[in-house]
Parts: structure tokens; C-alpha cells; sequence
């Protein structure tokens, strides 16, 4: 094993501060963001009732609105995200020792708490974020599936049921999104490519506070009456729902902000911080699903952030895009959110997609099989993905003609998809199998995403979509791509990348007894609802059919044990990060470059700038000590 | 350690492969009849018949993939929880197996396009004189017109053997019209009609639901609907306000058509 650290050099970490470095981000963090939030979010708020709703009380749409993007403002003013603008535009600009500061020198684990740039810091608050996204989500797919247990249930009232059902599909939305992006592109991804950071740093602790501060507005939409329109809000359906709606809305403009700069960050990153011989044909497959990923993202979210910010005029200033009495139409909203939905499904998918195959070169030791033709592949998806979006609306009656182009774009997907597929079972071929709990889950996405993907097809083929769409069939397929492929194939970079991360080993034996109540939670679960599509079901309803019981009833048995799955694999997370057995640099023996540094990983990563001679895929070709280091760095 | 020969891993692979696609393919002959509700118009038989098709289709690719996997753990497999001393074979590629994989893969794409494509200038094909029913949503049930004769229902009532042509709008949010027996859906729209048709060819009663999220009784906005014959569906129309010369006129069809 190559070592990257002579006895010597100093560490940057251990640099001795000047006694005021980092100025007013001494006395910030996450609790002064918190209250400048609220002051501010209450500022809005009064002022809004006072001067802009003469002759309506306390609640509508432009009080919520003011006062939710108040509350954003507010907290990133407190968090500190805008000092170093606002620094720089007054003309004395953050020192050395400032930027060390921002960085997190210094200050333990509080920094984990503040507006920190060092991308490893930011990774790991996302993969915290993500968690607790997780748990929100989980609880409130628990809450709906508790509801089903009986066919006239009134555990929930359809008001109440309709609302968790959007949050519960936003949320997971949210957090599918940043869930590779967030921790791994983060964390993982500048090491990877021998970067000392990410190309935006504060972009970056920007990127995370945003999504921070704009969770907040999506759960207040509970106490603000609730979101009853389903996480795709249609118009006009949402003209109806309650003050929330706006809060909704507030919260997704906001998310793709984060989304944006975060995308920005890391294509930039990746385009312009490689090091030296890390040339594009040396890219790990991963770093180039993140690149992917999000240039697709910058795509995709803009739309979403249009639709949204349109829903609200038409809410709060009385235009009509989507109002069909004042001349709008709601075609124009289903359009725009698909423009978003169908690119963005592949923003979740193409991330954790490329870490199964990057996971899997390390546990079949073996090179990636046809690497440049999987390049080629997630290419591939990204560039079809934005020409698919009207296959969810086949049925709704816009353009009826549109059918066959659209049935054809959606289906030629499944060739790049299919790439993907033989790139993995090519890397299996003749590997040296080495199971331990990250190849679990490879295995595991691949019997879902298989499931997952041929479902797919039946939807993307108009006969049976007429029948299948809006059926609990939808639901059943969408999940088994998105939590059985995607999040699993999250799950395996958590396994994979935890000892970099944590400097510590997930446990093992705990580990398998998550794997197998996930894996056959997911199983139980989605044959349920796969069995309700096809015997006809709708979506989204909170009472149904007695007909349709036994499938339901399956179907909430086990989703159950998923969450329990879920719930030890997150215990198992936090007591192994807390106590677990400590991990070397390298204990898979992996050939990339994160692998290569030594764990904990020191600021700016690398203590000598690394020359890339070779990729990281040289299994049984070069000697098995060596990695794609050169001389250089030795 | 002796590697075996790759004709012997491709004839486990393949006897691997050729078991899963048999249980695939007889899952997906067996299953979609049993699972889906009566099919009661060429519409509904289409979506059976593509689950069908669509999945003796696909059961070959994901089964090879499934046997790569399980062959995979079975004879590739390192023993223990040790990182392996050896590493696997360095193969970085064959442009054989890639390029047969893309031509299958397009192969199949073009045969699921051919499919849906058929299936659609097959519904596009017009018949002469079909029944014009008008479908409105409003939170939240149905309502159904036939023109022509001023009854109006809330049960969906049908000839057996005759085209009958849906004009589909909302009152307020939007509503997604589905008649699942009878295969079709689409979406009730504020202010807007759309039109989708079908020909019911069974006799019997079938489900009308609502597929679209529409507010808070979204789950009770459903209703049923009933194939008469037509000498039935004339005599339903009379029976529910329409004069005698109307319901004749409107549900009995030109000589040719009419089958029962």
C-alpha cells in the first residue's frame, strides 16, 4: 500500500489561528439561523399582514408566502451564507486565515453545525440530512400504509391522508435527490478525482443550508392546513388547496436553488479540479454519474422552480397559467412538472447507478467491463430522458398524436438502461466475488432494477398504459426503481464509503440482518402493490374497494418489515459510527484515489499533490499493491 | 486454482438462464388473465394481451441477467471475509458481446414500438355511426349524457357490439375517467372535452373510477357501469326520461352493425 503522508508535513488543520479568524462566523451556526429565521420570518410576516392584505385577515396566500421566503433569507443570513459576498462587496475580503476558519479548523465537531467549506464536512451533514429525510418520509409511508390495513379505514381522515401522501412523496423526493449527490459527490467525488476541494467551496455549505432551510417550510405545511393535491400539485386542483400549498411551493423553489448551485458545483469541479493525469478516459465511473447526474439536474429543476413560481402568481397576484375559467390550463402545469419529473427521475437514478458500478469493479476485482460504453449509456439515458416526459401524460388528453413519438423516446431508453445492465453482469464475469455487506445491495439492485425496469415497459406501451396509469401498478413500479434500485444502490455506497467517511467499519453482522429485512420488505411490499394495480386500484385513495384487501394487506405486512429494516440499518449507522471497529485507509483495497489518502482524511485531502497515471480499474492486471498513483506521489 | 473453460460457464449460464425464463414466461401467461378484472372490450384484451406479450418478451434478458448474478455467487463466489489474494480475470471488455447485446436490445425496443404503434392506428380506425356519450366529473361522481335523448345518469350505462364515442370534461378539478373493464382511461379536464372511444363487446356490469387525485373524497368518486343489449339499452334509455322516438333513434344502429 502506497502511503500518502510523509512523517513531516504539517497537517493544515493544525494550523494556529489568528485569535479573530473567520470574523462573524465565530458566532454563527446553525441555532443563530434558526432565530434570525424566525425574526425575520416574523418581520415578513407582520409586515405583510399589515401593509399588503388590507381587507383579508391572518393566513392567506401572500402573508405565507412573504413570510416563508423571510424564514429562508433569514436563516442563511444567520447561518452565514452571504458573509463572504457581503464581506467582498465591502471591499475587506476574507484572509487566509478567514478561509481556514470557514473551513472548520480549529473547531471539532461543532463545525459540523456551521456554514463550513470543507467538502467533506458538507458531505457529512448531507448524509445526516438525508437520514432524517429518510426517517420523514418512512413515517409518514408507514402512516399511509397503516391506513390501507382496512378498506374503510378511518385511522386518518381523507384530508389528512391526501395531505401525508404528498409530503410523504416530496420528502422522498427531496432526499432521493441528494442522497448520493449530497454525501458522496460531496465527500467523495474531489478525492476521487485528486481535488484539494470542490471547485465552489462556499457554493458548496450554500448548496446544503438551503436545502436546510427550506425543509422546515415543507413539514410547516401540516400546521398550515396540509397539501391535498398529491406531491405533483396539479392545477387546478391546487388553486383549491389551503395556505400550505404556498409553503409547498416556497420549499421547492428553494430546493432547486440548492439543486442548481449544487449541480454547478459539481460538474465545474469535475470539468476543471482533476489532477494531474487524472485525464477523462482515467475518470472513475462514479465521478462521471455524478457529472451526469448533475448536468441533468441543471436541466430538469429550473422548470420545476418556473411551475412552482407561477403557481404562486397565479395564487397570490390573481394570474391564470394554470386556471382554465380565466383562460390558463392545467396541460401547461402537467407539462412543465414533467419537463422536470421524467429528466429527474434519472437525476436520482444516474448517481447511485454509477456507485453500484464503481462498488462492484472493488468486490469482483475486476475491471469495469466496456467502461466507455457505460459512460456511454448514462449518456445516453441523460440526453433521451428529456425527451420522454409526455408518457405520463398519455391519458390526460393533451396531443393525443404525441403518443407514438413519445412511446418511442421512452422506449428507446431501455437500450442505454440495458448498457448498464451488461456492464454489470460483464464486470461479474470471472470476478473474484468478495460478498461483504456493499456487494449485498449491488446484488440486491440488481434483482429490483430489473423488476423495475420491465414493469416500466408496460407502462411506456400505450395499451396497457390506458389501463395501468394512475393504478397503484404506477406505484409499485416507480418504487421499485426508485427505492429499489436508486436507494439501494445508495445504501451500498453507504456500506462501501462509511470507513472513509467515519474512519470506521459498519457492522457487518448487524448489516446482514438490515440487508434481509430490506430485501425482502421491498419484495413483500411492491408484489402487494403490484397486485392492487393489476387488479385495478387507484392511486392515491384513502379508502377502496373491499376486493382490493388481501393485496393491501400484504402490501402494509411488508412494508413494515422494510422499516424495520431501514430503522436496524440506521441504528447500525449510528452505533457503528459511535464505536464501530476502526478502519485503515484502504480496507477494501480499492484503487482510487480516496482510498489512497489517509483516513481520517486531512484538509485539502492530499499532502502532495497526486500525478494519475493509470484508472483505478488495473484489477489483476498490475500488481496488487499498486494503485493508479504515480511517482509523483510518493 | 483451474479456471473452467468458457463453454462450460456460458452452458451452466445458459441452463440457468433457460429455467428462470420458463418460470418467467409462465408467469406471464398465467398470471395477467387471473389478476386483471374481465376484459369486456378489444381495449381491455389489448392490455392483457400487452402485459402478456411484454413479459414472455422480457422474461429471456432479465433472466440472463438473474443467472449471470446467481452463477455468479455460486461458482465465483470468495470464500470469507477476507479481501481475496487473487483478483478476477482483468477483462475490460468484448465488443462481441456488446454489440450482439445492442442489437438485441434495439431488436426488442423495435418490437414493443411495432406493438404500440399497431395498437394505436388499430384505435385511430373510425366506425360508422357510434353512440356520443358525454362523461363529466365534478367532485365527486360521475355524470353521463346521451345527447339526443336528455337522459342523464349517474350509472354508465352502454349497447354491447357498438362503438360509443366519449366526450370527456370536468366541472371543476381535474378527473381521470377510467372504466377499467373496458381498457381505456382519460383524463376529465376543466373547460375542455376530449374524446376516447371503445367498443364494449361483453354483456355485464363493470367499474367507473376516478384515477386522477381530485380532492378529498377522491376515493369514493367511483361508480358503476352496465353492457345491455341494445334492445335492453333502448328500453334503459326510456325507462330513464327519454321519449320513445329518441331512444329508438339514438340506440338502435344501421342495419349491419347491430349484433344481438
Amino acid at each position: 500500500m502506497t502511503t500518502t503522508q510523509s512523517a513531516s508535513a504539517p497537517l493544515l488543520e493544525d494550523t494556529i489561528l489568528e485569535p479573530k479568524a473567520g470574523g462573524l462566523y465565530r458566532h454563527q451556526h446553525a441555532g443563530t439561523g434558526l432565530l434570525v429565521g424566525i425574526a425575520l420570518g416574523f418581520i415578513g410576516w407582520l409586515l405583510s399582514t399589515s401593509f399588503l392584505q388590507s381587507n383579508e385577515s391572518f393566513g392567506s396566500d401572500m402573508t405565507t408566502t412573504v413570510t416563508m421566503v423571510s424564514w429562508v433569507i433569514g436563516f442563511n443570513i444567520g447561518v452565514g451564507s452571504f458573509n463572504a459576498p457581503i464581506r467582498w462587496l465591502l471591499g475587506h475580503d476574507q484572509t487566509h486565515h478567514d478561509e481556514l476558519y470557514a473551513a472548520g479548523v480549529g473547531q471539532g465537531w461543532k463545525r459540523y453545525f456551521k456554514f463550513c467549506t470543507d467538502h467533506k464536512v458538507v458531505g457529512t451533514q448531507y448524509l445526516v440530512l438525508v437520514m432524517v429525510l429518510f426517517g420523514v418520509g418512512g413515517t409518514l409511508a408507514m402512516m399511509i400504509r397503516t391506513q390501507l390495513l382496512s378498506p374503510h379505514s378511518t385511522f386518518l381522515s381523507p384530508e389528512t391522508y391526501n395531505s401525508i401522501v404528498s409530503i410523504h412523496g416530496m420528502v422522498m423526493i427531496i432526499a432521493t435527490i441528494i442522497m448520493v449527490s449530497g454525501p458522496f459527490a460531496n465527500f467523495v467525488m474531489p478525492i476521487m478525482i485528486g481535488a484539494k476541494d470542490m471547485a465552489f467551496p462556499r457554493l458548496n455549505a450554500l448548496s446544503f443550508w438551503t436545502v436546510v432551510s427550506a425543509v422546515p417550510c415543507l413539514l410547516a405545511t401540516f400546521f398550515l392546513g396540509g397539501v391535498p393535491a398529491g406531491w405533483t400539485t396539479y392545477a387546478p386542483l391546487s388553486a383549491q388547496a389551503p395556505i400550505a400549498m404556498d409553503a409547498f411551493a416556497i420549499t421547492i423553489i428553494t430546493f432547486v436553488v440548492s439543486v442548481t448551485v449544487a449541480g454547478i458545483n459539481t460538474v465545474v469541479t469535475i470539468l476543471t479540479m482533476r489532477a494531474k493525469g487524472m485525464t477523462f478516459g482515467r475518470l472513475p465511473i462514479f465521478t462521471w454519474g455524478s457529472m451526469i447526474g448533475g448536468a441533468l439536474g441543471l436541466y430538469a429543476m429550473p422548470a420545476f422552480l418556473i411551475a412552482q413560481s407561477a403557481l404562486i402568481t397565479d395564487r397570490v397576484t390573481g394570474t391564470s397559467f394554470f386556471v382554465a375559467a380565466q383562460g390558463g390550463t392545467g396541460w401547461l402545469y402537467e407539462n412543465m412538472f414533467w419537463i422536470m419529473g421524467h429528466p429527474e427521475v434519472y437525476v436520482i437514478l444516474i448517481p447511485p447507478v454509477a456507485a453500484v458500478l464503481e462498488i462492484t469493479t472493488v468486490f469482483a476485482r475486476k475491471p469495469l467491463f466496456a467502461s466507455k460504453v457505460a459512460i456511454g449509456g448514462m449518456v445516453g439515458i441523460a440526453g433521451l430522458s428529456i425527451m420522454v416526459w409526455a408518457h405520463h401524460m398519455f391519458t390526460t388528453g393533451w396531443a393525443p398524436n404525441l403518443g407514438g413519438p413519445f412511446m418511442l423516446t421512452t422506449e428507446l431508453i431501455s437500450i442505454p438502461t440495458g448498457i448498464i445492465f451488461l456492464c454489470l453482469i460483464g464486470t461479474l464475469w470471472r470476478g473474484q466475488i468478495w460478498t461483504r455487506l456493499p456487494m449485498f445491495f449491488v446484488y440486491l439492485f440488481l434483482w429490483n432494477f430489473i423488476i423495475g425496469g420491465v414493469t416500466g415497459i408496460y407502462l411506456s406501451d400505450l395499451p396497457a398504459d390506458q389501463y395501468f396509469h394512475g393504478n397503484m401498478f404506477v406505484t409499485a413500479h416507480f418504487h421499485y426503481t426508485l427505492l429499489g434500485g436508486a436507494m439501494i444502490g445508495a445504501a451500498a455506497a453507504v456500506c462501501f464509503w462509511f470507513p472513509k467517511m467515519t474512519t470506521r467499519m459498519l457492522n457487518e453482522r448487524v448489516g446482514k440482518v438490515s440487508f434481509w429485512m430490506i430485501a425482502i420488505g421491498i419484495q413483500i411490499t411492491y408484489y402487494g402493490q403490484f397486485l392492487e394495480g393489476f387488479e385495478g386500484m387507484p392511486r392515491r385513495v384513502a379508502n377502496y374497494d373491499p376486493q382490493f384487501l388481501h393485496a393491501n394487506l400484504i402490501s402494509s405486512a411488508g412494508a413494515y418489515l422494510l422499516m424495520a429494516g431501514w430503522v436496524v440499518m440506521a441504528y447500525n449507522i449510528v452505533s457503528s459510527w459511535r464505536s464501530g471497529e476502526m478502519a485503515g485507509a484502504n480496507p477494501w483495497g480499492s484503487k482510487t484515489l480516496e482510498w489512497q489518502v489517509p483516513t481520517p482524511v486531512p484538509l485539502e485531502n492530499f499532502l502532495v499533490e497526486p500525478i494519475v497515471v493509470a484508472d483505478a480499474y488495473g484489477y489483476g492486471e498490475t500488481p496488487q499493491t499498486s494503485t493508479q498513483l504515480g511517482e509523483g506521489h510518493r | 486454482m483451474e479456471r473452467p473453460s468458457t463453454a462450460h460457464i456460458v452452458r451452466g449460464i445458459l441452463l440457468l438462464t433457460a429455467i428462470m425464463t420458463a418460470i418467467g414466461v409462465a408467469l406471464g401467461i398465467l398470471l395477467p388473465n387471473h389478476i386483471m378484472p374481465r376484459q369486456m372490450s378489444a381495449d381491455s384484451h389489448a392490455a392483457v394481451m400487452t402485459v402478456i406479450v411484454f413479459s414472455v418478451a422480457a422474461a429471456p434478458v432479465a433472466a440472463l441477467v438473474y443467472a449471470v448474478g446467481l452463477y455468479s455467487l455460486l461458482r465465483w463466489r470468495h470464500k470469507g471475509a477476507e479481501q481475496p489474494t487473487i483478483d478476477g480475470a482483468p477483462i475490460r471488455g468484448n465488443n462481441a458481446v456488446t454489440t450482439t447485446w445492442l442489437i438485441v436490445s434495439t431488436v426488442l425496443v423495435i418490437f414493443v414500438l411495432g406493438w404500440g404503434l399497431t395498437f394505436l392506428s388499430s384505435a385511430a380506425t373510425p366506425h360508422a355511426d357510434p353512440l356520443e356519450v358525454n362523461v363529466i366529473g365534478q367532485q365527486w361522481a360521475w355524470s353521463f349524457q346521451y345527447p339526443g335523448t336528455g337522459v342523464e345518469s349517474s350509472k354508465l350505462v352502454l349497447p354491447v357490439n357498438r362503438e360509443v364515442h366519449f366526450h370527456v370534461s370536468s366541472k371543476d378539478v381535474t378527473h381521470g375517467f377510467w372504466p377499467q373493464e373496458l381498457g381505456i382511461q382519460i383524463d376529465a379536464n376543466a373547460l375542455q372535452s376530449s374524446s376516447i372511444s371503445t367498443t364494449p363487446d361483453k354483456l355485464g356490469s363493470f367499474s367507473v373510477r376516478c384515477s386522477q387525485l381530485c380532492g378529498l373524497y377522491h376515493a369514493y368518486m367511483q361508480t358503476k357501469g352496465e353492457v345491455l343489449s341494445q334492445k335492453n339499452f333502448a328500453a334503459w334509455l326510456q325507462a330513464n326520461g327519454a321519449s320513445a322516438s329518441s331512444a329508438s333513434r339514438v340506440a338502435v344502429v344501421a342495419q349491419g352493425r347491430a349484433h344481438s
